[in-house]
């Protein structure tokens, strides 16, 4: 019996190190400044951010956006969030600072110092890579959404991150599609991609959130990152 | 000659800095940003002289310009900036330099704003940035739609703006709109001066009121934009004929232009389609009467992270329906292009492009790169060109 759970374990960690990967090559963390007052953001908010198109989110908060120069990591969010190429995005912050449209927004040269500049920046949101460290910062989910009004969240519980994938340095990001009731329970959570250990633990505590009642059930996508290093 | 020496001192300067990314610095506790931008072109042509340059024989490098700007961020919702331009392309720009923008913005919401000032018109993909050289794949914009000689005419204006964005939800994309009106005045330096000049007469203003809109649809597929843009125009064409002061008002004066873009992955094509319409004349009767149309189909790849390709087939075509001031005619210039584009580093690039043209528009009567007064010898009927431009920006 002893035998079968630990060969069970085993699968377990190899499993999930192989459906790890992609997360840890493509992933990226979200971060800001505590000031922040979000716990979450869409990727629609987080595009309109760096994209300089909006300088709050709905909660009131003003966000400022921070890049990094290069990197995995930079690399990730410009294709998977912006949805540009990194000559594109270079090209449309210049239109903008050309025309007199907007600013450069501030680029640091690596994920430490991008979250050093968040940490101490009032209102800073950037991005870095899955096994940076982000002491002094707060993470922020980012969500999906088929309609386009995010619903605030009031109460978040944390994922367990199990202790045998931790010890064995297993982390990524689990994304979820998850179904809001309108009095603001969470009403189901399926896992669309990541790690499926870490996608049940993600599930059990995301059933514990609570969000702003609205007028009808919405469906939306989180991301939930399990950092190893963290 | 004090001018052509500030600007190399510019130049230098811009040089020294190109390394570095933008100049920040704190101002009344507000982080103002400076940037810049220098590009110098050489271009030469196996028989006609282009663009006002002598581009036979050996070629021609006054092909030179610059800029730079400041802004700052005064509250969240509030910005204010400035950018000087100077260029000299043989004899246009000639060292002047210009107020390219100035202006404040205001903020109210992502759906509605307002700016103020000398403020670049929209319309089209790239008639705000038409200047900007780092910006683009190719060393010179389709000339059917962005005339580097007339760029004064449609480029600013001293007025206002509403702009915004409206998401109309996930499935339907967002609608980016601008209304504007404002007050244009060209530049003593510009297409209609050097022709109205070369043609015996005296340039003294060619200006007035310019309104319009532009709405732009980033659909719900992927990378694909498209739009629409108006101009109307009610100006006034006042220059020296002989001993007569010769002052020719629009009825009416129009632009209008229709436009897409599609991006997919490395890949980026554009259209566009432009039709200009004027009728100057004085006391009721029409003196001039220009019918411009044009078009042009683009596309660029980026081959490797600093290398891109692309070429395009421009279209221009121009009628003169009247014979008034000058006599009625029509004209075209169909332009083949292609472009290698190279970056060294983030903030320089090295474009090397050909043109292989048919045609030469009116080149009497409406500025459009070619010049009777540039081509005594008269003009022969294809242009070949190759255009080597280098720039930085920071």
């Amino acid at each position: 019996m002893n035998y079968t759970i630990k060969h069970f374990r085993i699968l377990v960690v190899v499993a999930g190190l192989i459906m790890s990967l992609p997360a840890f090559a493509a992933g990226v963390k979200i971060i800001a400044n505590p000031s922040v007052k979000a716990d979450s953001i869409s990727t629609e908010e987080l595009k309109s951010v760096f994209l300089e198109e909006k300088n709050s989110l709905p909660d009131g908060s003003r966000v400022e956006p921070v890049l990094a120069k290069g990197g995995s990591a930079h690399d990730a969010f410009v294709k998977e969030y912006l949805g540009k190429t990194e000559a594109s995005l270079q090209t449309y912050y210049r239109t903008l600072v050309f025309t007199g449209k907007g600013s450069m927004p501030k680029a640091e040269a690596s994920d430490s110092d991008v979250v050093a500049y968040v940490a101490r920046t009032r209102g800073a949101i950037g991005y870095v890579g899955l096994e940076t460290n982000t002491d002094g910062v707060k993470t922020l989910a980012v969500t999906s959404g088929d309609n386009l009004a995010t619903r605030r969240l009031i109460s978040r519980v944390e994922p367990v991150y199990p202790p045998e994938l931790y010890k064995n340095h297993i982390g990524g990001i689990v994304r979820l599609k998850v179904t809001i009731a309108a009095n603001g329970n969470v009403e189901s959570a399926e896992v669309l991609g990541g790690n499926p250990v870490l996608g049940e633990y993600a599930i059990a505590a995301v059933k514990t959130w609570v969000y702003a009642a609205a007028s009808s059930k919405t469906k939306t996508e989180i991301s939930i990152p399990f950092d190893p290093n963290h | 000659m004090y001018r052509r020496v500030l600007g190399l001192i510019f130049v230098s300067l811009c040089v020294s800095q190109a390394p570095t990314q933008a100049q920040d610095f704190k101002l009344f506790d507000r982080d103002v940003q400076i940037h810049g931008f220098a590009s110098q072109g050489f271009v030469h042509t196996n028989d006609n002289n282009w663009l006002t340059m002598n581009t036979s024989g050996f070629g021609s490098g006054e092909f030179t310009d610059f800029g730079v700007n400041a802004s700052t961020q005064l509250t969240d919702n509030f910005r204010i900036g400035a950018q000087l331009y100077d260029r000299n392309l043989g004899g246009l720009g000639k060292w002047h330099p210009t107020l390219d923008w100035a202006y404040a913005t205001y903020k109210f919401k992502p759906w509605f704003g307002i700016r103020g000032g000398k403020v670049k018109t929209v319309m089209g993909l790239y008639n705000d940035t038409q200047d900007l050289d780092f910006l683009h794949t190719f060393a010179l914009l389709p000339q059917s739609i962005y005339p580097t000689d007339l760029r004064d005419t449609t480029l600013a204006h001293e007025g206002g703006d509403i702009f915004g964005d409206i998401p109309v939800g996930k499935k339907f994309g967002t609608l980016s709109y601008t209304a504007y009106a404002g007050y244009r005045n060209d530049s003593q330096y510009g297409g209609y001066a050097y022709l109205v000049n070369n043609d015996g007469a005296q340039f003294n203003s060619f200006a007035g009121l310019q309104y319009g809109g532009d709405l732009r649809w980033a659909t719900p597929l992927k990378g694909l934009l498209v739009g629409a843009s108006r101009m109307n125009e009610d100006i006034t064409l006042d220059f020296l004929n002989g001993s007569n002061d010769m002052r020719l008002h629009s009825n009416p004066e129009w632009t209008n232009q229709y436009y897409g873009q599609y991006s997919w992955k490395k890949l980026l094509v554009d259209a566009e389609y432009r039709r200009y319409w004027t009728d100057l004349g004085t006391q009721g009767v029409s003196l001039i009467q220009e019918d411009v149309r044009g078009w042009y189909m683009a596309g660029t790849y980026q081959v490797v992270k600093r290398v891109q390709v692309g070429s395009y087939f421009s279209h221009y075509w121009i009628n003169y329906p009247i014979s008034g001031l000058l006599s009625s005619g029509t004209g075209h210039d169909y332009d083949k292009v292609i472009t290698v584009r190279f970056d060294p580093t983030r903030y320089m690039n090295i474009k090397v492009e050909g043109h292989f043209m048919a045609g030469y528009g009116l080149p009497d009567q409406y500025p459009n790169g070619f010049y009777a007064a540039n081509n005594p010898q008269g003009l022969k009927p294809n242009t070949n060109a190759l255009v080597v431009k280098g720039g930085f920006n920071f």
